[in-house]
């Protein structure tokens, strides 16, 4: 019977094992491969080079101006998603009129794809007729025409801002559904207790959260990780690079400089880095069940 | 019952990508596949057209699979990657094809441009400079573009303006009367960086010649010579006077055609594709638009034209070759194919033969203003290797945000640009 059951198990599990082999494992070892070389994309005649592809990360300007990035990019996708969700159950997680039309409000925009929500922002940022430089002409009374967009100095916040607003729903629908598993019993002990608001909040419910923060924290990395669509539409790593982050640098030097090998020796760097958060995200994951069961 | 040893499961991963690479093999003798990026608003509609020719006049049948333009930048690379490139695909003459060339990727057509005697069809500047590298021929121009300065002509008429400008004083002028006038003198929209290019490249052409140009697109020379400063120096004094739209890098080309066509702005320095983009929003050529040549800077410099030539070129290890061979040989030499294809694409034909009377009167000025050029240059991103052209691109949209740094950008990626050539 044992066996018999292996063998199904087996057999269910080769069709999408196949798929991930040809279409994940695959590639990645390709990508491993490639790293060695000097191949350019086209044709057959590149030859092995070492670890100079590794090399040359190191010395590599915007490489480091990437890394940077993607560090920004990585931690306020994490923060501020999380954060607003987390403010925004809080406050509807009472009877408040309108409060399922809030809910439904701030959840739309994850149903929306990554290159429909960009091409929303490129317009509210628009220069000369965007909403944001109307709002902000009509309070200040002067003539803005500030691109959000094109400006090294706010391009990758401008991004965040989108992105934010978009995965805000995500985190926010998570918390309400952990916020529902809070006994309002204990709330009511505490509030007789003489616990003030911000003490129940911080020293109980925040506690009771802490399942969904790991689900709302793992899908903010898994997201952030993936936030490649987003970028291309609204800026495409510019103006000039400054709002590159690694996978988009990978896209340049390999697709654009057609640097085939050094473009998949940056994508093995963005694997190991990818690799380690998991690992570190399932060790964490361990710690909440042990404690949570 | 069924067992699915770890064997079969990696018999059956290698079956299918053995497939992928091995497509190509499949295809039939009366066959011949072909990869382009001439999709949607870049005439689908019109390439399926002049390819029902040539299938009715050989009985051969084009097997096709069109890819968006940015995305068939990536895609071409992929299939090259896979081994499993079509028959024939689009491709832009200049350094990209030197490029697969030089990846043993193409299929020279040397005999079959002697057997058909292309030299009596394709005009002499463009076959040089498009279809030889490392003295082979490799590739059969299906149009070209050319670059000049498009305007509104209600708007220059509005502003007093008779005769257009011929001299960088009379441009100058030009501009001072417009800004007087609160037009902004030239439109540009750079945000993906390439509309900025054709600046770079006439400014360097006109005020150093062809030659050094070349030999900067190739790493001969560098890019904190003093030929280089001097070209943006003048392209500074531009930005500096105000003569631009605000937040050029914040507005894609058409954004900056729009400008034009609204008459928000005056000029835009654009390729000949614009003119189909606004014949498609309801302007008319001639009427409400018109262009100018860039004007001359510098006296005893070779008058250069500048465009993009889009080509058609056959793979190493095309299934098919002697059909890929009867396809590029048609496209080019029937004149009825190459007229309706240049129409549709807002492009000039590479085919000598073609009556002029076939284009509007915007479109046979340009057609005549590059027949009188002494040389016929890509534009930049074609004109150098793609990883150097990357660092350009960017030095350009870097420049237009803060002119004043123009010293320190260029001191950058003349080192920048030395690693690329090096690669």
């Amino acid at each position: 019977m044992e066996r018999h059951n292996r063998t199904w198990r087996v057999a269910l599990l080769a069709p999408p094992l196949s798929v991930f082999a040809v279409f994940v494992i695959w590639p990645l070892f390709s990508s491993f491969y490639y790293s060695v070389t000097n191949w350019n994309g086209f044709g057959s005649n590149y030859s092995y080079v070492g670890l100079a592809n590794f090399a040359k990360i190191f010395t590599d300007a915007l490489f480091m101006n990437a890394a940077i990035n993607t560090t920004i990019w990585m931690a306020a996708a994490i923060v501020v998603p999380t954060l607003l969700g987390l403010a925004l159950a809080l406050l509807l997680d009472r009877r408040i009129p309108g409060g399922r039309v809030f809910k439904t409000i701030f959840y739309l925009p994850i149903c929306l794809s990554a290159v429909i929500v960009g091409q929303i922002w490129i317009w509210i940022y628009q220069p000369d007729w965007g909403l944001l430089n109307t709002v902000l002409s009509n309070l200040s009374g002067e003539r803005i025409r500030y691109a959000w967009l094109a400006k090294p100095d706010t391009a990758l916040g401008s991004v965040i801002l989108a992105w934010s607003w978009q995965q805000t729903g995500l985190s926010m629908v998570i918390y309400l559904a952990g916020l529902t598993a809070i006994p309002e019993d204990l709330l009511e002990v505490c509030e007789i207790e003489g616990a003030k608001l911000w003490q129940r909040i911080v020293y109980v419910v925040l506690p009771l959260l802490t399942p969904s923060t790991v689900v709302v924290v793992a899908l903010s990395v898994i997201n952030s990780l993936k936030g490649f669509d987003i970028l291309y539409i609204m800026t495409g790593g510019g103006p000039f690079n400054s709002s590159d982050t690694l996978a988009m640098h990978m896209y340049n030097e390999s697709f654009r400089k057609y640097l085939m090998g050094y473009g998949s020796a940056i994508s093995v760097v963005l694997f190991l880095i990818a690799l380690a958060i998991i690992g570190l995200y399932f060790r964490q994951l361990r710690k909440v069940d042990r404690i949570y069961g | 019952m069924y067992s699915i040893t770890r064997r079969s499961l990696m018999l059956a991963a290698l079956t299918v990508s053995a497939a992928g690479i091995a497509g190509p093999g499949f295809a039939q003798s009366g066959e011949v596949s072909i990869s382009h990026y001439f999709t949607g608003e870049l005439g689908l509609k019109a390439f399926n057209e002049q390819v029902a020719k040539f299938e009715q006049a050989t009985g051969l049948k084009m097997k096709e699979s069109p890819v968006g333009h940015e995305d068939f930048k990536t895609d071409i690379l992929v299939r090259a990657a896979g081994n499993s490139l079509p028959d024939v695909f689009s491709y832009w003459a200049g350094a990209r094809v030197a490029f697969i060339v030089k990846s043993d990727s193409l299929r020279p057509i040397d005999d079959m441009w002697a057997k058909d005697k292309l030299d009596g069809v394709i005009a002499k500047p463009i076959a040089d400079s498009a279809t030889l590298y490392d003295g082979k021929r490799f590739l059969v121009p299906f149009n070209y573009h050319y670059a000049g300065m498009f305007y509104n002509r209600k708007v220059l008429a509005d502003a007093g303006v008779t005769a257009m400008p011929e001299s960088w004083d009379d441009f100058l002028a030009l501009c001072k009367t417009l800004k007087e006038k609160g037009i902004a003198p030239v439109a540009l929209g750079s945000k993906n960086r390439w509309p900025a290019q054709f600046w770079f490249d006439y400014l360097l052409l006109r005020t150093a010649g062809p030659e050094y140009r070349a030999k900067l697109m190739a790493g001969g020379a560098s890019y904190d010579d003093a030929e280089v400063a001097a070209a943006m120096a003048l392209w500074k004094d531009l930005l500096d006077q105000g003569y631009f739209v605000e937040n050029a890098n914040a507005d894609d080309w058409t954004d900056a055609a729009d400008k034009v066509a609204r008459g928000d702005a005056a000029m835009t320095l654009m390729g000949t594709w614009i003119t189909g983009y606004w014949n498609g929003i309801g302007l008319v050529p001639g009427e409400d638009y018109d262009f100018f040549a860039f004007p001359r800077i510098k006296d005893g410099i070779a008058n250069a034209a500048v465009g993009p030539v889009d080509g058609l070129v056959i793979s190493a290890n095309a299934a098919n070759p002697e059909g890929a061979e009867k396809f590029l040989s048609f496209m080019v030499s029937d004149t009825e194919v190459q007229a309706k294809w240049a129409e549709a694409q807002g492009a000039l034909s590479a085919n000598v033969n073609v009556d002029p009377a076939t284009y509007n009167s915007v479109m046979q000025a340009a057609a005549k203003t590059v027949a009188e050029a002494e040389a016929f240059a890509f534009n930049y991103d074609l004109a150098t290797p793609p990883p150097v052209a990357e660092v350009g691109l960017s030095m350009f949209t870097r420049f237009i945000d803060d002119p004043s740094k123009a010293d320190a950008i260029l001191k950058a990626v003349a080192a920048d640009a030395k690693a690329a050539f090096n690669e």
